[in-house]
């Protein structure tokens, strides 16, 4: 039985940063309703394969599809469309430090979807009530916590109605009592049947969501497989190796799944 | 001392001068943030064509010196067979100038955003130049406001300098005024005074727009 057409398909893409080679030829496929997990080491070009499915940075070499069409980042106007389609959530959250929670994530409507203004309001509304911020809609970013402004980016990208979503370490930059609220509202999305590729060090998290884990090391993906594969069960000694550290560091139970 | 020649010479000199003065101002104000914005935008975000003339533009413009400028576009000009009036030679001098330093101080504070919200505009599919012009400028315009208020306090200054192109403003009134009569202390350091006024008046136009604009949390406001 062949499998339907994945959503978002890259093929071998290599990406050096000044002569440094930090991707040496990825290939990914996302599924209707995948969660990708992609774990790895600081360095091994985790963010950096983000970035370039998203085209955000240029990359020497490889190709990606959405629906079997091949992006073309010359093409402009597609490849504004077709970043609509990929949602993308940054570590460092982004927001438009002028607007309102309300206005970041409406001006998107607005300008780009040129969706008329009472419409995108109302839209802007419930996506920030879908993550729980109905009551700081008129705040700016500054007056915000961390986890209301990651909250807040993930309102802003579930607003132009995105097929998927790239999750950059979505709570690496978050204080640990922050991070729960974070990950309820992206298990939500996942509950949603949202299609994502998460880089996350949260093992505990990650293992209660993926339906697959990917290792990454030196611009590479070394193995891939369901979560209780690759944390318990990996055939390369660097795979157990990473998980049994990172393990340590977030002793289990912390995350019900 | 003999108020009247206050009353009857002096004032209604000096209020036909202070219009003109401000018929100079208001407009190269404008034009020249206008102009100013546009070129420090492409200083940092334009194709390199455009960086290169506005690179260009910045160097001749804030290189030679502004009276040198005004002599050329009044004075010179005419030898190409473009005739300026003294008004519209000023008004091009001034503009033109301000806007070289205007754009420093809008390259200066664009450098000072995060790319990330570039970045981050992108990604929800802005073109470059829709989310350098709707989410970075208004922050751009913020951070530089108070160089750009500072431009526009030398512009009005400046603008005394209409006169050597024959555009009689305050400072060109004052002149005549002053040599006619001979008192060149007392004229003088009126029109200092009424530049003083309209350089305060400024400032504390400028200090509130700051205030309305600041982003609560983000920026210190006076309260």
């Amino acid at each position: 039985m062949s499998r339907p057409e994945p959503i978002l398909r890259l093929e071998n893409i290599h990406k050096s940063y000044t002569g440094q080679e930090v991707l040496k030829g990825v290939s990914l496929e996302l599924h209707r309703g995948d969660i990708k997990v992609i774990i790895g080491p600081s360095g091994s070009g985790k963010s950096t394969l983000l970035h370039c499915i998203n085209f955000l940075v240029t990359f020497e070499q490889g190709r990606v599809w959405l629906h079997e069409q091949e992006i073309d980042p010359a093409d402009k106007p597609r490849l504004h469309a077709y970043r609509q389609k990929v949602g993308m959530i940054f570590q460092d959250f982004n927001l438009f430090d002028h607007l309102t929670a309300l206005d970041n994530v409406q001006i998107g409507l607005v300008r780009v979807k040129k969706i008329p203004k009472r419409q995108a309001r109302e839209r802007a509304l419930s996506e920030l009530a879908r993550v729980g911020l109905s009551d700081h809609v008129f705040k700016y970013p500054a007056e915000l916590s961390g986890g209301q402004k990651q909250r807040v980016s993930i309102a802003r990208a579930l607003a132009m109605d995105p097929e998927v979503m790239l999750l950059d370490e979505p709570t690496s930059a978050l204080d640990p009592e922050l991070i729960g609220e974070v990950h309820a509202v992206i298990r939500n999305l996942a509950a949603g049947g949202m299609t994502m590729a998460l880089v996350t060090h949260e093992i505990g998290f990650a293992s209660g969501l993926a339906k697959e884990i990917l290792f990454m090391e030196n611009g590479l993906i070394l193995e891939q497989g369901t979560p209780a594969a690759i944390l318990n069960n990996a055939t390369l000694d660097r795979t157990r190796e990473f998980c049994a550290k990172i393990a340590r560091l977030h002793t289990g139970g912390r995350e019900p799944a | 001392m003999d108020l009247s020649f206050y009353t009857q010479e002096v004032a209604p000199a000096l209020l036909r001068g202070l219009w003109v003065s401000l018929g100079l101002i208001l407009p190269s104000a404008v034009f020249g943030l206008a102009i100013g914005v546009l070129a420090g935008t492409l200083r940092i975000y334009g194709r390199p064509l455009w960086k290169r003339v506005a690179e260009i533009y910045g160097l001749l413009f804030r290189g030679f010196p502004l009276l040198v400028q005004l002599y050329l576009w009044y004075f010179g000009l005419p030898q190409l067979g473009i005739y300026l009036s003294p008004y519209a030679a000023a008004v091009i001098g001034f503009s033109l100038c301000s806007g070289a330093y205007h754009a420093e101080y809008i390259r200066g504070a664009l450098r000072s955003i995060k790319q990330g919200q570039l970045q981050a505009a992108r990604a929800l599919g802005f073109s470059r130049t829709r989310a350098v012009v709707s989410i970075l400028l208004p922050q751009a315009i913020r951070r530089a406001l108070p160089g750009c208020g500072n431009e526009l306090i030398y512009l009005i200054k400046y603008s005394s300098l209409a006169y050597m192109v024959t555009c009689i403003e305050l400072t060109g009134e004052a002149k005549i005024l002053a040599s006619l009569f001979f008192k060149y202390l007392e004229v003088f350091f009126v029109v200092g005074a009424v530049y003083l006024a309209l350089v305060s008046l400024a400032s504390w136009g400028l200090r509130r727009l700051e205030d309305i604009v600041s982003i609560p949390g983000f920026e210190y406001v006076r309260r």
